[in-house]
Formats: C-alpha cells, structure tokens, sequence
C-alpha cells in the first residue's frame, strides 16, 4: 500500500491520493451521487405543509381553471366570514379514482369535496348504503329544494337505493354535429331528417369517389365499434334500446331494443350501404381525419364542443348541431355521454362548511354562466336556463345559437342507473359491438334486421360476464339483511 | 490455525454484515408480502380495508374467466413474437457490431439503445400514433410501397403484432448490447481455427459463437421470458386499458385492474400466484434445457 | 467454403456491407425519435396538420412555425419542475444505494465462507424469477399498513436490494475479483469490510456502474410502481406525469412530446457517460448464467 502521508508528494495526481474506493466509481456514478443529493434537498424542501382549509380535489384541467377565479374570489371573502377557505388541486383521473377508493376502504385521508366521473362513481357503491364512503346528501337536497331544481337524469348516475350522493355539474345531452358547410357546398339539406336512414339517403351525395382511389371520399358518420367507442355505444343503447342497467341496478343488456340497436350501429360500418368511419376523438389522428374533412357528422354532447374549439380551431365555422336522429320515427332525439357530481367524503373536517361552498360553487349563476362560456357545458339548473349567455351566437358553430339547442334537448336526456359493474357492463357490451362488427363482415350479413339474432346471442353473453362477479360479491350479499 | 480461525471469525461477520442490507430488505419486503399474497389470494377483499375469507374462490374465478384467458393467450403470442423475433435481431445485429474492421460502433450502439432510453410512456404514446388507420406513418409508408390497405387495423384486430413491434424497437437495442458484451469475450483463436478448418461464416457462428456465448443467451432468453410475460405498461398507456376486444389484455394487466380498477387484492393475488407458478415451472425448465444441453 | 478459401477478404466489399443493414437498422430506431424531438417544437394545429415538420398552406417548409411554447407552458402552467426533481431524486438514491448493497451482498456470496452462502444463493437465484406484479398487490396492503403510502419510502425501500443485482455482482466478483488478491490483503491484516471497499469494489467498477445505470434507467422509467404507492400529484415522478397528461376530455400531444423529450435528455447523458462501464459490467455480470 501507498504510503499514507500524502504531503510527501503533492504533485501526484487527485485520484492517487484519495482511498482507493472511490475509484470504484466512475465519473457517472459521481455524478448520479451528486444529483440526488440536489434533487434530494430541493425535494425535501418542496415538500410543503398543507394549509388550513378545504381541500377539493378535480380531476380535469378544465374544471381546475373554470373554478380558480371562484375559489379565489371565495377565499378573500371568507376573511371577513366565519366560512372555510378552500384549496383546490387537479389529479387526474386513474389518480383520483384510486386515491379516493383507497381512502375510503383504507382509511387514508381524502379531501372535503371531490368531484366524481361518472365512469369512476358506480365502484363507490359497490357494499352497503351505509359503507358509501360519501354522505348521503338526499335529506339536505330535499330540505332546500335542490332535488327539483335539476332533471332527474342528471341526478341518476350518483343515486344507489334512492340515495343521492352529489350534487350534479351537468347534464351533456347529446347532438349530432354535422359538416354543414360540405353539406351547402354539395347543394344539400337536413331538413325533414328524423331517422338514421332519413340521415343517410340525405347526405348519401357526400360519398362520393371523386378522387377515383375506388372508395368514398368521406364517410356520414364518425363512428366505429372498437374500444374508443365504448361511451358512444353506451349513448346509443341509452338512446334508443334499455341502456346498462334498471333503477334497481339489474342488468338489462340482453333486451330486444339493446339488441336492434347494437344491429343498427353494426349495419352502418358494413357492406354497400356503410356510412361511418373510424374517426376518433381525443387522438392526434383521428383529428387529422376531421381536419381533412374524412367524416361529415359526429356525436356532439355539450363539452364536446369546447374539444373542438381546444383542439380543432381551424375547423371553426364549418359545424351546425342538429337533434340526434333516431333509430326510428318518434324516437328520443337526444342522448347522454359523461356526466360529474361533487360529493363530500365522510371524513371530512367540516360538513357544513363544506356543504356551503359545494352549492356556492354548483349553484352559482356566475358558474352556470362560466361553465357555457368557457366549457361549452350547459347548466343542470333550470332557472338559469334563460340566461341570456345561451342565447348568444356560437362563431365557432356557425354563429348558432346552440345553447338553445342544447338546453331543449334536456328534457329528452335519457337516465343512466348507478351499478358498480357500470364500467364492466360498458367493457363487455362494446366488445360485443366489436364481435358482431367481425360476423357481419366474416358472414357477408349487412342489413340490420339479419344482425339482430346474433347481436341478441353476444348481448347475452356479456350479460352473463357482469352477473358473474355480481353473483360472487361477497360484500353485496353482506349487504341484505344483517345477520 | 488461531490466526485462520480469527480470521474465519472475522469474514463470517463481515459477510452477514454485507449481505444484510439485502436479506433485511428481502425479508421484509418480498417474503413478506409474499406470505400475505397467499392469505390474499384465498380471501376477498374491497380495498386493502375490507377482508373475507373465500376459500378457493379467486382461483376458480379467475380460471373460469374467459378473459383470463384471452390475456394469457395475448401474454403468451406476444412472449412467443418477442422471443423469436427480437432476440435473433438483436444477435444478429450485435454480430454485425462486433466486426473488428467496423467503424462507428459507438455510434450505432448508442442510436439501437436510444429507444430504451426513451422509455416505455413514450413508446406507448408513439405507438398509438404511428399504427393508427390511415393517418399513422406506419399504414401510409406500406399504402405506398405495398399498397396494404389504409386501414389496416393495426390497433384493434392486430395489436398483438403491433405490440411486438414496438417493444422490438423498444428493447433490441438492450438485448443487444448484452449479446455485444458476450461476443467480445469470445476466444478468436477459436473462430479463426474453425475458419482454417473450412468452416464458413454461418457454420463458424453455429458451432463456435453461439456454444462459447450460450451461458449469456440463457440468461438473456430468461430475462426476455419473464419481462415479456409481464407485459402491461405498454398496452395500457397506448390502448388507454385493454383495448377492443380485449386484445391488449394482458396477464399482469388483468391483475392490475382486479387490484386498482375493482379495488380487489384478493382476486390479484391470485392471479399473480398463477403467473408466478408459470414463470417458475418455465424458468426451471429451461434451466434443466440448458443444463442438459451443456452437459 | 471448400477447404483453402482465401484470407479474410478484405476491401471496399467487407468493410462497406454491414454498413448496408446497420444503417437502415439504425434510421428505423432513429425515426420515432426525430419525430417526438420535431413534434415537441409544433403548436397543437400543426401537430396535427403536418406529419414531421410544420408546413404552411401552399404545403412549403414553415420552420418559423416551430415554438418553445410547449415548454414553456410545462414549467409554468404545469410544473414539470417538481416533477424532474422527484424522478432526479427517486433514480439517483436508488442507483447508488442498490448498486452499493447488491455490490456487498454479491461479492460476500461470492467470496467471504460463511454458513448462509449457500441457503443465501438458492434463495437469490430463486427470486429471479417471482414476478413483480405478483408483490403489487400485497406491498400496496403492507405499506398502506405501515402507513407509508405516498411516501418516497415506499418506492425506495423495496428497490434498495433486487435479486438480479445480487446476481449480478456475484457473478462479476467470480469472474473480476481473484482470491488471491484477498488473502494477500488480509495477511496484511486488513479489515474484512475494508477489503470489500479498498480491493474488491474498485474491481467491481464496470459492473458498478452499468448497474447503477440500468437501476437509473429503471426507475426513471418505472410507471406502475409510483402510480400504485404514490397518490400526490407533487409527489409523482416525470413517467407518471407525463403518462398522466394523457388526459381524458383533452389531450396535448405537443406538451406530452415536450415533457418525453425532457425525460430522455439527462438518461442520454448519463448513459453517455457509462456507456464504456455498462457494455463491460454486462458482459462481467453474464458469465456463467
């Protein structure tokens, strides 16, 4: 070994002098120390105590900035009350789902409001009423008259057993938004459109091959059986079949309107008579299809307005809303798709608090106005539906008025029942649509009417999946009559 | 002797000492869990709150769960595509590399790891991007060269495939860079005797490089096995969940959503517990394979 | 081929042809990459309106077109700040702390006689094989129990000793470190803990660092593990962020392409800097499998 009195040569080199493990470290290794000794104290130091207030948790950004100047304006008013501040933080939405479940089967602390999807609300309600890990707001809501102010459809998705576990955002009735200036360019109209077949025969010009590739230029319709689609084969089974599940949260998948209705979105993607095409929604390429103009009408609930205006501007002026057709004549003209509540949590610090601002911010006319100017999303409040803000002319749309049309679909907006298998039943039923996709193009079958029996037979297999675990749930057969 | 018998003393301490980061880190955060995974798997559970004992129940649930099959059959294709497909690329490739006469090895090594070092959140985004119909780069780089159609569903009917795809983008680089180490280690002197003796480039690669590299590619064909059976983050970021009709289910997805989706841990145990004991009689397998082979 | 074949042969040919493959191999890999740096400059109407770079309406190059919006808006509208920090913090602990016990327990099951070596090994090889997800569920239970959910505990300690970096250290110290060497330094009268730092670990250090490399790459890129134990936003690392932008009504694919390129640049350098040690640990630590 080296001798260990190192000033004898202080010209030999730095590694030479130090002990020899630290040359079992190579430059990266010191450099990775190093690193996480910084990070690890700006981390440490990030780590901020949170304060005193009420702690609300959202799962979309949009919701985040629509609330902001509310939170802000109610926080420097409470320092003259004796109401709560409230802080506000943006999770999304696997995070929340889980954050949320895991509090309440867990007992791990979770905010004084949290606002619920309606895809994530069903699994809260899986055990007892008693075991919901929110409060129960149904007496409140009748005390103050809340439960008639708003259409019972937007209240559905967050009842169990008659009970009413938040307080409504919205209604997002459905629409079709239609290319209405490819449709005045090729010198046609909608007028008179009631049905999906009315709607087909209309437009039918719209496809043809005019570039000669030996396929149609466009399709009538963004729509196509497969996984991104789950929410809009939902919607239309609500349109015009049973939807998922009855008021006692049984399932009725395998019904007879379920089945025609799941032929019918099967017979538009097939054979000689096909009108839809896979354009999706939220993805970079199925906004590059809209932009191209590959689709000329598409399921429009209220936010999915403010989607296009996000992320579509350059298609501003080009779409008009117009009633969903129907499957037939006298059918429901509207339909729903998403839906969010506001729920308090058990563990809450301050229900009462917390009870004040949930209605202060959902019943607010400056968010019911905010909420459509900003978001596109018409209020469930009905003495606010003739603020003037509907009335004004959307530029983006056409300068129509849609607001209005919006507002007189509601009354049509078909009711969803809360199940905790609501997500499954949504799973399996769409990979049904995507199984009966395949026989009609495997076995040449394109006319609704031939598709109807198979669509039954794969309607009663997923039927069959979500009684499955409905059967073995343990918990939900502890929830009949104690022993 | 006493000084041996001191120093034995010595190095018996010592070894507890250095090993005990690992066995106190082991015991408790892997043996543990383990022991609660098995008492998991026969109860069930809403949330780490609630417990039911339930017998045998999870494991006849899940094995008359027609999904649990379709995610071990996706599991097990997509296993299959990686083994047959990814590693002979990559070995293929490393070979190329190893040419003494190369220049730019650093460079290409560095570009064939890059996708790993752009991780899996990416790949996955990148994915869903590249294989979509019609717009995505991949079906309109084939519409014109080949003419496939346009929209080829590349993200719904074969996922499978597009899966293998990207993970072969994804990982050859890495598998390469292992078979690259093992090839530098190989004896040249035996190369260029099975050249003197007449042996051509293939023969030479056959019976003289892939015998002296054996041991890395067992271990390398192990590691694949076990990482590909455990495919989950890639289809769940890129298909937002199992995509249609479940075809990007997988095995470790499937127990994810038991677990995190239906909040039920006892259902995932059990299903890990099935995973596990197939890895297990896999790898053992191959070992003995291996082992016989080497023999 | 037949006996007496010429020399290696030499020339353009030979020197040129792996070339051929190597460089359409290599345009493949680099492709992704070329477009997520391009698409991290583009604003969302030319994400979508162009494939690789922007073009204006008459379809000509527009490079004006390319934006540090997308950056900005990271650091200041969602804070992408805290999260590199975490992923900095989480990756780098771990690489230094895992490489340093999996180096001690590798090289004392491979070199120091004591009764556990054996028990020890059996165990070591066969948790190689136990699948991780199968633990998820069960150390979810167990640190909700401990009451360390959301806490950077979680995520470190049970990456703090993997198998496979025991394996791996065990294997490189049979083949890199000779016992020789060790009697030599104990009849020195060395300590025990001294020989594994002083001789054997500066031995070790091409495995050191491709370890702590791959443990870095690991976690940096760990998504599941985070999004299970971990539940503040503030708390998560860049993966989970940038996984979670993914968002549900709305979707930035410019901001995502952004923050991605954000995460690969520090894992470039650093692998820049070990690429040497990682080629020549892997090839230490996969002898004899």
């Amino acid at each position: 070994m080296p001798s260990r009195d190192v000033d004898q040569n202080p010209r030999r080199p730095l590694a030479d002098r130090l002990p020899p493990w630290v040359n079992a470290f190579s430059g990266g290794c010191w450099v990775i120390a190093i690193v996480g000794l910084i990070s690890g104290v700006t981390v440490l130091a990030q780590q901020q105590r949170r304060e005193d207030a009420l702690q609300l948790w959202v799962f979309a950004d949009i919701h985040r900035k629509l609330y902001t100047p509310i939170i802000e304006d109610w926080n420097a008013a409470v320092s003259d009350s004796n109401a709560e501040p409230v802080n506000q933080t943006m999770l999304g939405q696997e995070p929340l789902r889980r954050r949320m479940l895991a509090g309440f089967f867990g007992g791990l602390p979770t905010a004084d409001l949290i606002e619920v999807e309606r895809t994530m609300a069903g699994q809260l309600f899986a055990g007892p009423v008693e075991a919901v890990g929110l409060i129960d707001l149904t007496e409140r809501m009748k005390a103050e008259g809340l439960l008639d102010e708003v259409p019972s459809a937007s209240l559905t998705p967050w009842t169990t057993r008659d009970h009413v576990f938040g307080l409504p955002h919205d209604v997002h009735p459905v629409l079709l938004g239609v290319r209405m200036d490819l449709v005045e360019q090729a010198g046609l109209s909608l007028d008179g459109v009631e049905t999906w077949d009315d709607f087909a025969e209309a437009l039918r010009p719209l496809m043809a091959d005019e570039d000669g590739d030996g396929e149609p230029d466009r399709y009538l319709l963004a729509f196509w059986p497969n996984e991104s689609a789950r929410d809009k084969i939902e919607m239309l089974l609500l349109q015009n079949g049973t939807g998922l599940f009855d008021a006692d949260g049984q399932p009725v998948i395998a019904s007879e309107p379920n089945a025609r209705t799941l032929a019918m979105m099967v017979s538009w993607c097939v054979g000689p008579n096909r009108i839809a095409a896979d354009v999706r929604d939220f993805e970079a390429t199925g906004n590059q299809l809209k932009t191209q103009g590959y689709a000329v009408a598409f399921f429009m609930p209220d936010w999915m307005c403010n989607v296009w205006k996000n992320e579509l501007p350059n298609m501003a002026g080009k779409l008009e809303l117009m009633p969903l057709p129907t499957a037939q004549t006298g059918g429901r003209r509207t339909s729903v798709w998403g839906g969010t509540m506001l729920g308090i949590p058990k563990t809450t610090t301050d229900f009462d608090a917390a009870w004040d601002f949930a209605k202060h911010l959902y019943f607010s006319p400056e968010l019911a106005r905010e909420l459509y100017r900003s978001g596109d999303i018409v209020t469930p409040i009905r003495r606010f539906w003739d603020d003037p803000v509907f009335e004004t002319p959307d530029p983006y749309y056409r300068d129509q008025r849609k607001g209005l049309v919006y507002i007189d679909a509601i009354d049509e907006v078909p009711e969803r029942h809360a199940s905790p298998y609501a997500q499954t039943a949504i799973y399996r039923v769409a990979d049904a649509a995507t199984a009966l996709l395949r026989y009609a193009q495997s076995e040449g079958v394109y006319e609704q009417e031939d598709l109807v029996d198979e669509a039954m037979r794969l309607l009663e297999y997923a039927e069959q999946q979500v009684r499955r675990p409905m059967e073995t749930n343990l918990f939900l057969r502890d929830a009949e009559p104690a022993s | 002797m006493k000084t041996s018998a001191h120093i034995h003393r010595r190095e018996r301490r010592a070894a507890w000492a250095l090993v005990a980061p690992f066995a106190i880190v082991t015991a408790v955060f892997i043996f543990y869990p383990l022991y609660r995974s098995i008492v998991l798997a026969f109860s069930q559970t809403f949330g780490p709150g609630a417990t039911e004992p339930a017998g045998w129940l999870n494991f006849r649930m899940t094995l008359t769960d027609p999904l649990f099959w379709v995610a071990l059959r996706n599991t097990a294709l997509f296993t299959l595509g990686s083994l047959f497909i990814q590693l002979p690329l990559a070995l293929i490739l490393a070979s190329f590399l190893n040419r003494p006469d190369l220049r730019g090895r650093t460079v290409y090594r560095l570009v064939m790891f890059m996708p790993q070092l752009v991780g899996l959140v990416f790949a996955a985004m990148i994915g869903g991007v590249f294989f979509a119909k019609r717009v995505g780069a991949v079906n309109q780089i084939l519409h014109a060269t080949i003419g496939l159609d346009l929209d080829f569903p590349w993200l719904d009917q074969h996922v499978t495939i597009s899966l293998i795809l990207i993970a072969l983008w994804l990982y050859v680089g890495f598998n390469m860079v292992y078979f690259l180490a093992a090839l530098q280690t190989v004896d040249r002197s035996l190369v260029e005797a099975a050249r003197i003796d007449g042996a051509n480039p293939a023969q030479r690669f056959i019976h003289v490089v892939i015998p002296s590299i054996r041991p890395v590619l067992t271990f390398v064909v192990l590691l694949s096995f076990i990482g590909s059976m455990q495919l989950f983050e890639l289809p769940y970021v890129m298909l937002n969940g199992a995509g249609t009709e479940n075809r990007g289910l997988t095995v470790v997805m499937y127990l994810y959503q038991q677990a995190f989706v239906a909040g039920d841990l006892g259902m995932a145990s059990a299903v890990g517990w099935l995973l596990g004991l197939a890895l297990i009689a896999a790898a053992a397998l191959q070992m003995l394979v291996a082992r016989k082979e080497a023999a | 081929m037949a006996a007496g074949a010429p020399k290696q042969r030499p020339g353009v040919i030979g020197a040129i042809w792996p070339h051929l493959i190597l460089l359409p191999a290599s345009l493949v890999m680099l492709l992704p990459i070329a477009w997520l740096v391009v698409s991290a400059f583009k604003s969302a109407d030319d994400f979508f309106s162009s494939l690789f770079f922007p073009v204006d309406e008459t379809g000509a190059l527009a490079l004006d077109r390319l934006t540090l919006d997308n950056f900005r808006r990271l650091f200041d509208d969602v804070g992408i700040a805290s999260a590199i920090a975490n992923s900095f913090f989480l990756s780098c602990t771990l690489a230094i702390f895992a490489s340093l016990a999996c180096a001690a327990a590798g090289y004392a099951l491979a070199r120091l006689r004591f009764r556990g070596a054996a028990p020890l090994m059996v165990v070591t090889l066969a948790l190689l094989v136990v699948p991780p997800p199968l633990l998820l569920a069960p150390t979810y239970e167990l640190f909700h129990r401990l009451g360390l959910l959301d806490n950077y505990l979680a995520i470190l300690l049970p990456g703090l000793a993997p198998a496979f970096g025991v394996f791996l250290f065990r294997q490189a110290t049979i083949q890199s470190v000779p016992r020789e060497l060790l009697e030599a330094a104990r009849i020195d009268g060395m300590g025990e803990i001294g020989i594994f730092a002083n001789i054997a670990l500066p031995l070790l250090r091409p495995m050191v660092g491709a370890f702590a490399m791959i443990t870095f790459l690991m976690m940096w890129n760990n998504f599941i593990v985070p999004q299970v134990l971990l539940h503040s936003p503030e708390k998560m690392p860049l993966a989970v962020a940038v996984a979670n932008m993914k968002g549900v009504y709305y979707q930035d694919y410019g901001m995502q392409m952004a923050a991605t390129l954000l995460s690969v640049a520090p894992v470039l350098v650093l692998f820049l800097m070990l690429q040497r040690d990682f080629v020549s640990g892997l090839a230490s630590g996969a002898v004899k499998g």
